[in-house]
């Protein structure tokens, strides 16, 4: 009687043993994402602009040092003296270019052959004066997204439509609302995001010409103070608090998805479980609830 | 009393009034939690099984018995309740992927998907309230109290829905999402994602405070039944977001279902706890920017 009831428990034991190894080696290990911001140089120095053509990046530091790098962000030299960084309140995306005037209304020139043409983008909005955030992404031609001084995010759709796209929120009951402070966009076709910057909320993308956004800031600093995008390089830097961050192109992250019979396996042991798992409770509340029941 | 066993004591408990119930709890719970968690041993349950349908299945094979047992029948109103949070929101998650693979591009915009799935999941909880009734003996029946709600109950309700929105924007923005709004999104969804808001913690609130409170309050006392309706509602978070970047949030779900159990049973009225709900639930949707890795 007693050999028998251990011939048995040895049976079950090994049966899950078999079990168990054999679902675990049939499981595919998990690949972690690549990081979405990494840092690339000058950790610990605030950084208040950047602008980056290929290896050349250009930053200006938080102390106003202008700094140089030709390989890339590997090492930075002081910039020469005549060094300045290229407008931002004009993007040129195909033959599409736009401009915010000082007045801060959205001029659009449908060539780029001179700005002579320039014309009022009709439907834009006021966007103040001193305003001159704008980008263009050119893999969705016609959307161009711009701030405006008193903070509000307003987009272009393709059909000429102009809305307010973003409003930030205050961050807390007793701090204010943080500023935006730079857009950008890829001017070659590469990819349909939107990146907007902000100093107490990192990054924000939009991947729809500016109708949703997503908080995009894993890996940077709460306060970033400039974005460029080069698409020689298939990269964002971004301009932060603690020094020069990049962004490779990459997917947004999504669940894997599985192969036929990777998934056939994976779903017969979840059936399994949640068998032998209802099975266990029917048999445990068998046993332990009273056969007489008072209310 | 130390001299005492196991077996004793164990059989004290079970002339208890309260045991059926506080048994019933536990052991489903850890079936389900076993059928929800042991697969990420061997699997990835997001990408395979998004939807939680393991946790339907298990719901449901453990609460059909309930149905023919007799000696299960004071775990019926439980094991119904906890079904009908499993199954509906698997309907729910799972509602608009059904829609497309029946009707196609009929099956309209992705809001008005949702729209239907919220639909589907309270028409889903409302049958199952009504089994419930049907099938179980009035004095174990649960008291949904869904008849009234009086000038006092909309009073409650208007002001908690003040209280947690001024919660939410006293919080840090970071801790929360809640960064900026999105006009052009918020326009665009808030005719169907705000009723489908509502609906869903109409959903909710017949779950946890109708059926599950008003079944535990049979044999416990408030105090205990409120306590083990929250921890429940913890749970089901916990199942929606484990591994996920809202896990931390779980203890918060838990207080708030204390409080709501609290407000139900204080107006003996389900109906200040929806209208909190949803206002919570719609400040969710539209107050909050999503992360690249979701909430």
């Amino acid at each position: 009687m007693a050999s028998d009831r251990r011939r048995r428990a040895l049976t079950a034991v090994a049966a899950v043993w078999i079990g168990t190894g054999a679902l675990l080696i049939a499981s595919a290990p998990a690949q972690a994402a690549d990081a979405w911001w990494t840092p690339v140089a000058l950790t610990g120095t605030a950084i208040t602009q950047v602008s980056a053509i290929g290896d050349t990046i250009m930053v200006r530091t938080g102390k106003g040092a202008m700094l140089l790098s030709t390989d890339g962000g590997r090492t930075f030299a002081t910039a020469p003296a005549d060094a300045t960084f290229p407008p931002i309140s004009i993007v040129t995306a195909g033959s599409q270019r736009w401009e915010i005037d000082s007045a801060g209304r959205v001029l659009h020139a449908a060539s780029t052959a001179g700005s002579s043409d320039s014309v009022i983008d009709p439907g834009s909005p006021d966007l103040g004066p001193g305003a001159d955030l704008i980008a263009a992404p050119a893999a969705l031609p016609g959307v161009v997204v711009a701030a405006s001084t008193n903070g509000t995010v307003w987009r272009r759709g393709q059909d000429g439509d102009w809305k307010q796209a973003l409003l930030l929120l205050p961050a807390s009951l007793v701090q204010g609302v943080p500023r935006i402070t730079s857009i950008t966009a890829f001017t070659e076709p590469l990819s349909e995001a939107i990146y907007v910057s902000t100093d107490g909320y990192a990054v924000l993308i939009s991947t729809d010409g500016g109708d949703d956004w997503i908080r995009a800031g894993p890996g940077l600093p709460d306060s970033v103070s400039s974005l460029s995008a080069d698409a020689g390089r298939r990269a964002v830097y971004a301009a932060t608090s603690d020094g020069l961050f990049e962004h490779v192109l990459q997917v947004l992250p999504a669940p894997p998805a599985y192969q036929d019979a990777a998934l056939v396996w994976r779903w017969i042991g979840i059936g399994a479980v949640t068998l032998v798992a209802s099975v266990l409770v029917l048999l445990a509340l068998v046993r332990l609830l009273p056969r007489r029941l008072e209310a | 009393m130390a001299a005492e066993g196991v077996g004793g004591r164990l059989q004290r408990y079970r002339a208890a009034p309260w045991w059926p119930a506080a048994a019933t709890l536990v052991i489903a719970e850890l079936g389900r939690g076993a059928a929800l968690l042991v697969p990420i041993t061997f699997s990835d349950p997001n990408g395979v099984d998004p939807f939680l349908a393991r946790l339907s299945v298990a719901s449901l094979l453990i609460a059909m018995p309930s149905l023919f047992v007799p000696r299960l029948q004071a775990a019926r109103p439980i094991l119904l309740a906890l079904a009908s949070v499993a199954t509906t929101y698997t309907l729910l998650s799972a509602g608009p992927q059904i829609l497309f693979d029946l009707f196609g591009s009929r099956s309209g915009s992705f809001d008005a998907q949702i729209f239907w799935s919220s639909v589907a999941q309270a028409l889903g909880t409302l049958l199952i309230a009504f089994a419930a009734w049907r099938t179980v003996a009035p004095e174990w029946r649960p008291s949904l109290r869904m008849r009234h709600l009086g000038l006092g109950g909309l009073a409650a309700g208007v002001i908690g829905s003040a209280v947690l929105i001024g919660l939410g924007l006293a919080l840090p923005a970071g801790v929360l999402g809640r960064v900026a709004l999105q006009p052009v999104a918020l326009g665009r969804d808030f005719p169907l994602l705000g009723p489908a808001n509502a609906l869903q913690a109409f959903s909710q609130e017949v779950q946890f405070r109708g059926l599950l409170l008003g079944a535990l309050e049979r044999t416990m006392s408030p105090r205990w039944a409120n306590v083990c309706q929250a921890a429940v509602f913890g749970l089901a978070h916990l199942a929606i977001s484990y591994g996920g970047p809202e896990a931390p949030f779980v203890p918060i779900t838990f207080l708030v279902g204390l409080a709501f159990g609290w407000l139900v049973r204080r107006t003996n009225s389900l109906w200040p706890a929806v209208i909190i709900h949803a206002v919570a639930d719609i400040a969710l949707q539209f107050g909050i920017v999503q992360g690249l890795y979701g909430f």
